[in-house]
């Protein structure tokens, strides 16, 4: 549905690539998305010369660790680094840059500040709100104000933007490549009977976030309903393991521990399962595991947070339970394994409203953020050749004088 | 104090007014553009999504009585007064103008009762050529949403500019009209399958 003709775009990310995150992958999928639309695509980020980076990574010099808002966060700074976004700006010839995380002291900020042309930029985190970063809004608020579209990846991160920043944004999801997971063929030794069902757990064991003590807690009270039932735990994390299996005694054998699994045998083990359980309980933004795990045709049971009930449909794509509340987990388990029709109908229902979290849709998304900057930009009248700008507005008020 | 130390506490203060006077002069003529700019490529885009409604109106694929609703409203908005297509049209009238909106949102409201329901879509979509001409209408009205977000974000940061007390003060927004943002009706309809949080769900896909 895209009629975008091939764009020059520059995109800068503030987190370097040697540390794995949110944001550094999804400008690395963003990139690949947009590359293969036929779009130029050159991404800057904070990056040794000897660093090995992906091709499109242009490295704009070493992150320094330094403390920022009460943790330690790997960014890059300075009048060095300026030079160097200066360069890439001024190499690039870029039809339009798109910025993540502006707000971050970084390498998207210099470009902010920088930059010429239109400027998308694309906020990630729900933030809290710094006391540096309002100290120096006066010097910021310019900047921001060259912006001319702004995304939020998520309600949340629209909120935090709309609270601490102010104005608004438009929301566009963090994409997820779909087309693996829906592709991904059942393993047999993880797909359970309806006697003996498998449910799956994903995500790190010994960071209580994840939640795997919720789950844990429920496991006696689907057992008693389903003694055969089986719970695949994947992940890392010694001690979360070990804490659970004392936490179930006898019952711990029903807990399989997969330990970390790489992205195939996630993919098999999404579409064998017969429910996947998400308990995590907070700091989660957007929940692209459940994306994974509606692509790839498990039932999905998650903890009530905003952004998962968000990206569940309000319960219509999988089913709810109320957060850190494990007799409740247990109870949406069993409801759900016995329903197998309402599972099948919410299992169906998320196949298809999955699709608008997937980098097909978004990029179609992006590139009509990306045209209507640019459309803006070329329309932009009379780009600062009065010596005096002001002198630009009277006259248009007062008609012939000047 | 001497006349001498006098005449140079006058001439640094008004030195240092100056100097904040074109600071904030520079900063309320950039917003002005920006809002100006914003507000030719949203109106290039309702054009282009009401020409995209004609097309598929005259496509044959609607049912007759929506194809002329459809046409009658999408033509409604190319006679509609208030096309800004120039730098100075646009910074004269910030605003679409009363009537224009009221002309968009009722070609929106028309499309939404002519596309009700993601089966009749559906449908159209079957065809090869009633899937051009949803497909285009539904990037086209897309993107006019997006616009219309752009431009009402620059109108409040100009507006938001005006207010501050310097600018007051001194004038300086000069008899620069005051930018208006531009409201209207641009939900678009359940089936359309527009990408994203806010649009339907693209089960048809």
């Amino acid at each position: 549905m895209s009629t975008t003709r091939p764009l020059r775009i520059g995109i800068v990310c503030p987190y370097s690539f040697d540390a794995p995150g949110g944001v550094q992958f999804h400008v690395r999928d963003q990139a690949q998305a947009l590359q293969a639309r036929g779009h130029e695509v050159s991404v800057l980020a904070p990056a040794d010369e000897d660093q090995p980076v992906p091709d499109v990574v242009v490295p704009a010099g070493k992150a320094v660790a330094v403390r920022y808002n009460g943790s330690v966060a790997r960014l890059t700074f300075g009048p060095r680094a300026s030079r160097r976004v200066r360069r890439w700006i001024e190499a690039g010839g870029f039809d339009v840059l798109h910025l993540h995380e502006p707000m971050v002291p970084s390498l998207s900020m210099l470009a902010l500040w920088l930059a010429e042309g239109p400027v998308v930029a694309t906020f990630h985190s729900a933030q809290v709100r710094s006391r540096a970063l309002q100290v120096a809004h006066p010097l910021l608020r310019q900047s921001l104000e060259k912006i001319a579209a702004r995304i939020a990846v998520s309600e949340d991160a629209r909120r935090t933007l709309v609270d601490h920043v102010g104005g608004d944004a438009i929301i566009i999801p963090n994409g997820v490549y779909l087309d693996d997971f829906e592709r991904a063929l059942p393993h047999p030794r993880w797909q359970g009977t309806p006697d003996a069902p498998t449910i799956g757990f994903l995500g790190r064991l010994d960071e209580p976030r994840k939640g795997l003590q919720v789950l844990t807690a429920a496991v006696p009270a689907v057992l008693e309903r389903f003694p055969g039932a089986r719970f695949l735990i994947a992940g890392r994390g010694d001690d979360g393991a070990a804490e659970a299996v004392a936490a179930l005694g006898a019952q711990a054998s029903a807990l399989e521990f997969l330990g970390g699994i790489s992205d195939e045998d996630k993919g098999a083990m999404l579409s064998s399962v017969d429910l996947y359980v998400a308990p995590q309980t907070g700091g989660e933004s957007f929940g692209i595991v459940l994306v994974e795990a509606m692509a790839a045709g498990a039932g999905v049971v998650a903890s009530d947070l905003g952004a998962f009930r968000r990206v569940l449909d309000e319960g219509a794509a999988g089913a709810l339970f109320r957060n850190e509340d494990s007799a409740d987990l247990a109870r949406v388990v069993v409801a759900s394994l016995e329903d197998r029709e309402g599972t099948a109908t919410r299992r169906q229902y998320a196949a298809g409203w999955c699709r608008r979290y997937d980098w097909s849709t978004v990029t179609d998304q992006v590139e009509a953020v990306y045209e209507m900057a640019v459309a803006a930009g070329e329309a932009t009248p009379g780009r600062s050749e009065t010596w005096l700008p002001v002198r630009a507005l009277r006259n248009r008020g007062e008609g012939s004088e000047s | 104090m001497s006349w001498a130390e006098t005449t140079l506490l006058v001439v640094a203060a008004a030195i240092v007014v100056l100097a904040l006077s074109w600071v904030r002069a520079s900063r309320l003529d950039r917003l002005h553009r920006k809002v100006a700019a914003s507000r030719i490529a949203l109106d290039a885009q309702l054009v282009r999504r009401a020409s995209a409604a004609t097309d598929l109106a005259t496509s044959g694929l609607l049912d007759p009585a929506s194809s002329v609703l459809v046409a009658d409203a999408a033509y409604a908005v190319f006679d509609a007064e208030g096309a800004a297509v120039t730098p100075e049209d646009a910074l004269d009238m910030a605003g679409l103008g009363g009537d224009r909106e009221r002309l968009e949102s009722a070609l929106s409201a028309t499309l939404r009762e002519a596309l009700d329901g993601p089966q009749e879509v559906g449908e159209l979509r079957g065809t090869l050529a009633g899937e051009a001409f949803v497909a285009n209408l539904a990037a086209t009205w897309y993107r006019a949403q997006l616009a219309r977000r752009f431009h009402n974000e620059a109108v409040a940061q100009a507006q938001r500019a005006r207010r501050h007390g310097w600018v007051r003060a001194l004038r300086l927004a000069g008899r620069a009209p005051v930018p208006h943002t531009v409201e209207l009706d641009d939900l678009m309809p359940a089936g359309l399958g527009a990408p994203g949080p806010g649009g339907a769900a693209q089960t048809e896909r």
